[in-house]
C-alpha cells in the first residue's frame, strides 16, 4: 500500500464521517436544509474520491475509462449540491447562474454517457504511469481528447462566477457571521473550484502530464463547509444554554415577585405559580398547576370569567384586570379576598399564554377604610366644633320662630278674650303657628343632621341647595357680625355626588373663614358667594370676602393643618375640609381678588349617572 | 293742638315676627304701623307723629342702634323699645344711656311688651309739649341777631337797660330797641316770661355769671 492510498482513503472516510455526522443533525432538525445539502456534498465528495483512487489503480485503459466515465455522476451531485449549498446556506447567488451551471452540468452528464469514453476523452488509448512524489506510481490516460469537454469546463467555470458573485453579496451584506462565510466558504469553494478545473483543464488538453486529481481539493471544500456548520452547532448550543439561563433568570424573577404571578395557558389552565401565589391563595403549588385557573375566582363569579377569558384571548393587550370594578379572589379555605390584577399577553408555539400577577389588597382596603373612617370622625368633630362657635347664631334661628309662636298665640288668647271673641283671626294666625314651627323643626332638623356622627354617604347633590342650606344655618351669625352676603348661583348646574353635611361644613368654614378675614374692618363686610361650572364640566364654589387678602407665601399653606391665620381657633377647619373635598375626589384653593380680599374655591366632579 | 292718634311702629326683618307682634299689638287696639327694613322706617317717619317704636336690635345693615342714632340726629325724641334675640349686654347699655325706652328679649312675653309700649306711648305723650315748646323756643332763638342774643342773656342775667348799654358799649335808647324787638320775637309779654323761656332753652346757663 503506498501513500496515496492510504490517504486517498482517509480523505474518503473523512468525507463520509463529516457527512454522517450532518446527516444525524439533519435528521433531529428537518428544517436544517444546509445539514443535508452538506452530507450529499461530502458522500459525493467521497464516492468521487473512490472513483479517483480506483482510476488511478487502473490496470488497463478500458477500466480506467470506466471509472472515469463513472466518476463523473458523483461529481455532478458534488457541484449541484455545492449549488444548493450556496443558495441555502449564503441566501445569495444569481438564480439563472445556478441554473445555468447545474443545466451545463447535466448536459456534460449526458455527453460523459453518449460521446467517447467520457466527456474529457473520445479515446483511451494507453496507460501513462505517473511517478508521483514519494515513489508512489498511478496510472493516467493517454489518448485523444472529447472537443465536447468544453461543456464541463464552462459549467466550472460559471460555478466559480457563481460561488463569487454569492460571497460578495454575503460579504457586503456585513455582520461577522456572514463575512466569516463568505470569506472561509465561499474562498475555499472558489479556490478549490477554480483549481481543479484548470488543473483538470490542463491534464485533459495534455499541457501537464499528470492524473487528474481532485479529490484533495474537494476535501478541502468538505472539511471547510463542515467547519462552517460546526459554528452554527455552537452557536445553536450557546443559544440553548443562553435560553436555559434566561429561563432561569425568569424563574427567579417569577419566585422573587412580591406579588403572586400565575402562568395560564390557552386553555384557561394554569402552567406556572410562584412561591407568593401559595400564600395569597392558600393552595400548594402541585395543587394550582394543570388546574383551571376558575378554581381561583369565587364560584359565582366563574361562568362569566370564562367568558372574560375568551374576549381577552381576542384583544391580547397588557391591562390591568377588571378595572373600576371590585376583583374577588377565593382562597383554598373558600375565604374571599379582594385582589388586584394585571395581566401580561405571551404568545407562544403552543398559543396565547397570559402572565396574571395578582395582589391581595385586603391589607390596603383595611387601611383606606380606617383612614375614612378617621377622616369621617375628625369631620364630625370639627363639625361640632363649628356648630359650638354659631351656637348664638343657631338659637336665633330657632329663635325667630319661637317668638312668633309665642306672640301669634298670645294675640290669639286676647283676641278670644274680647267680647265678642275674634274668632274670625283664628285660622290666619293658627296657620302661621304651624308655619314657624315647621321653621323651628326645619332648624332642629338641620343642626341634628351636621351634629349626627355618621360615615359619610354620596348622595347626588344640588350645590346651590348645599349653599342655600348652610347659609340658612349663617344667617343671623352673618347678620350679628354685620356682614353682608349675596350670592350668585349658576343655573342649570351638573349634580355633584357628596356627603351633604360634609358639603354644607366645607361651605359654612368657608363663609366664617371670610367673616373672620374682615374682623376689625369698618367698611366694606361683604362676602360673594358663586357656583359655576368649570370648563372640565364640574361644579366649583367659591366665597369671595372683602379683607386684607392672604400673603401668597400662605396662598398654599393654609389649606395644612395649624396653620392659622387668626389669633382664636386651631388651624384646622380648612385643613379638614381639603380632607372632605379630596375625598369627595375634588379640590381647594384660594386666590387673591383682583381688588380686594381673598376667595376660598372648592371644585367638585360632577356626579356620573 | 289736635291730638294725632299714637301709631307702635315696630321694625323687624323676620316676617313671621313682624307679623305676630303686628297682631298682639293689633288685639289690645292699637294702631300699628310695621317694616321689615329700618330704611323703610327711616323714609317713612317724619319725627313728629307721636307713638313709639318696637325696634329689633339685629338688623341687616343698619342695625337697631345705628336706627336710634338717626332718630337723636334728626331731633326725634320717640322712644325705643328694643328687641334682641340674645341677651346683648354691651348694646342694651348702649341703647339705655341713648335713652332707650326699655329692652326687651325675644321671645317676648305679651304683658311684658304691652307694657313696655304702654309706658313709651306715656312717655311720648308726656315728654312731646315739653318737646314740641323745646322746639319752639329754639326755633324763636334761631330768629335772633347777634346782638338781640346779647342783650337776651344779660337781661337774663338781671342787668339793668343802663348796664347793659354800658357793657356793649351802646346807648339805653338802643337796648330799649332790641330788647322790644326780642320780646315780640320770643312772644314774651314780660320779663319774667322771658326769664322762663330762656331758661327752658338752657340761655344763660354758660355765660350767666
Amino acid at each position: 500500500m503506498n501513500w496515496v492510498q492510504i490517504a486517498w482513503v482517509m480523505m474518503i472516510a473523512g468525507s463520509l464521517m463529516l457527512g454522517v455526522v450532518h446527516l444525524f443533525v439533519w435528521q433531529k432538525q428537518r428544517s436544517q436544509y444546509a445539514n443535508l445539502l452538506f452530507f450529499v456534498v461530502a458522500v459525493s465528495a467521497a464516492a468521487y474520491g473512490a472513483y479517483e483512487l480506483a482510476r488511478m489503480q487502473a490496470g488497463t485503459p478500458a477500466s480506467l475509462a470506466v471509472n472515469a466515465r463513472w466518476s463523473h455522476v458523483p461529481l455532478a451531485v458534488f457541484i449541484i449540491a455545492v449549488v444548493g449549498f450556496v443558495r441555502l446556506y449564503f441566501d445569495a447567488g444569481r438564480t439563472w447562474l445556478a441554473y445555468a451551471v447545474i443545466g451545463l452540468r447535466l448536459a456534460a452528464l449526458a455527453l460523459n454517457f453518449l460521446t467517447g469514453v467520457n466527456v474529457n476523452f473520445r479515446e483511451i488509448t494507453a496507460l501513462d504511469h505517473l511517478q508521483l512524489w514519494g515513489g508512489a506510481v498511478v496510472s493516467g490516460p493517454i489518448g485523444i481528447p472529447n472537443p465536447w469537454a468544453i461543456i464541463p469546463q464552462l459549467s466550472n467555470l460559471l460555478l466559480v462566477v457563481f460561488i463569487v458573485d454569492a460571497s460578495v453579496t454575503l460579504w457586503r451584506r456585513g455582520g461577522a457571521v456572514s463575512r466569516r462565510r463568505a470569506a472561509f466558504v465561499g474562498g475555499s469553494l472558489a479556490f478549490c473550484v477554480l483549481a481543479a478545473a484548470s488543473f483538470a483543464a490542463l491534464v485533459v488538453t495534455g499541457v501537464v502530464h499528470a492524473p487528474t486529481i481532485l479529490m484533495p481539493g474537494f476535501f478541502v471544500v468538505v472539511l471547510a463547509m463542515g467547519y462552517e456548520l460546526v459554528w452554527d452547532l455552537v452557536a445553536a448550543g450557546q443559544l440553548a444554554a443562553q435560553l436555559r439561563a434566561s429561563e432561569q433568570r425568569f424563574r427567579t424573577v417569577v419566585e422573587a415577585v412580591p406579588s403572586a404571578i400565575l402562568l395560564v395557558d390557552g386553555k384557561g389552565m394554569i402552567t406556572l405559580a410562584n412561591a407568593r401565589a401559595e400564600t395569597v391563595f392558600g393552595y400548594q403549588r402541585a395543587e394550582l398547576v394543570a388546574q383551571p385557573v376558575e378554581m381561583l375566582i369565587p364560584e359565582r363569579l366563574r361562568a362569566s370569567h370564562a367568558a372574560v377569558r375568551g374576549d381577552y384571548a381576542g384583544d391580547p393587550q397588557a391591562r390591568a384586570m377588571g378595572a373600576g370594578r371590585e376583583l374577588v379572589a377565593r382562597r383554598k379555605d373558600g375565604s374571599e379576598i379582594p385582589v388586584e390584577a394585571a395581566l401580561s399577553p405571551m404568545p407562544t408555539k403552543e398559543g396565547l399564554f397570559v402572565l396574571v400577577s395578582v395582589i391581595d389588597i385586603s391589607e390596603r382596603r383595611k387601611l383606606e377604610r380606617s383612614a375614612a373612617r378617621q377622616r369621617d370622625d375628625l369631620a364630625h368633630l370639627s363639625r361640632v366644633a363649628m356648630l359650638g362657635e354659631l351656637s348664638g347664631s343657631l338659637a336665633h334661628e330657632l329663635n325667630q320662630p319661637l317668638t312668633a309662636i309665642l306672640s301669634n298665640a298670645q294675640a290669639a288668647q286676647r283676641f278670644l278674650a274680647q267680647s265678642p271673641p275674634r274668632i274670625d283671626r283664628l285660622a290666619e294666625i293658627l296657620a302661621d303657628i304651624v308655619k314657624c314651627d315647621h321653621r323651628a323643626g326645619a332648624v332642629i332638623q338641620r343642626v341634628r343632621s351636621l351634629l349626627r356622627k355618621e360615615n359619610s354617604q354620596l348622595h347626588s347633590l344640588d350645590v346651590n341647595d348645599v349653599v342655600d342650606e348652610s347659609l340658612r344655618l349663617i344667617h343671623s351669625d352673618l347678620m350679628n357680625r354685620q356682614v353682608m352676603i349675596s350670592t350668585d348661583l349658576a343655573a342649570g348646574l351638573p349634580a355633584v355626588s357628596g356627603d351633604r353635611n360634609q358639603l354644607q361644613q366645607v361651605l359654612l368654614n368657608f363663609v366664617i373663614n371670610g367673616c373672620d378675614a374682615m374682623d376689625g374692618q369698618e367698611m366694606d363686610r361683604r362676602l360673594l358667594v358663586r357656583t359655576q361650572a368649570t370648563a372640565h364640566g364640574n361644579v366649583e364654589v367659591s366665597v369671595a370676602d372683602r379683607g386684607a387678602g392672604i400673603p401668597a407665601a400662605n396662598l398654599e399653606r393654609i389649606f395644612e393643618p395649624f396653620v392659622t391665620t387668626k389669633a382664636t381657633g386651631m388651624g384646622l377647619g380648612l385643613a379638614i375640609c381639603r380632607s372632605i373635598v379630596e375625598a369627595h375626589g375634588g379640590r381647594l384653593w384660594a386666590t387673591n381678588n383682583a381688588d380686594r380680599g381673598a376667595s376660598l374655591h372648592c371644585e367638585l366632579p360632577a356626579a356620573k349617572n | 293742638m289736635r291730638e294725632l292718634p299714637p301709631t307702635v311702629y315696630v321694625v323687624d326683618d323676620d316676617p313671621d315676627v313682624l307679623k305676630a307682634i303686628d297682631r298682639l299689638l293689633e288685639s289690645i287696639g292699637l294702631n300699628v304701623a310695621t317694616f321689615s327694613s329700618p330704611r323703610q322706617f327711616l323714609e317713612v317717619y317724619d319725627g313728629n307723629a307721636p307713638g313709639c317704636l318696637v325696634l329689633d336690635l339685629a338688623l341687616p345693615g343698619l342695625n337697631g342702634l345705628d336706627v336710634q342714632r338717626v332718630l337723636e340726629q334728626r331731633g326725634s325724641a320717640l322712644p325705643i323699645v328694643f328687641l334682641t334675640g340674645r341677651g346683648d349686654i354691651a348694646a342694651s347699655v348702649q341703647a339705655m344711656k341713648h335713652g332707650a325706652a326699655d329692652f326687651l328679649t325675644k321671645p317676648i312675653d305679651d304683658t311684658a311688651l304691652l307694657t313696655a309700649v304702654r309706658d313709651a306711648l306715656a312717655r311720648d305723650r308726656a315728654l312731646r309739649p315739653a318737646q314740641l315748646e323745646r322746639e319752639r323756643i329754639a326755633k324763636s332763638l334761631a330768629m335772633l341777631t347777634e346782638r338781640e342774643r346779647q342783650v337776651l342773656e344779660l337781661i337774663v342775667a338781671g342787668r339793668l337797660n343802663k348796664q347793659i348799654a354800658a357793657e356793649l358799649g351802646t346807648t339805653e335808647k338802643t337796648i330799649k330797641f332790641h330788647r322790644g324787638n326780642l320780646m315780640r320775637k320770643m312772644g314774651a309779654r314780660v320779663v319774667a316770661d322771658l326769664v322762663r323761656l330762656a331758661d327752658r332753652a338752657g340761655v344763660g346757663s354758660t355765660s350767666g355769671n
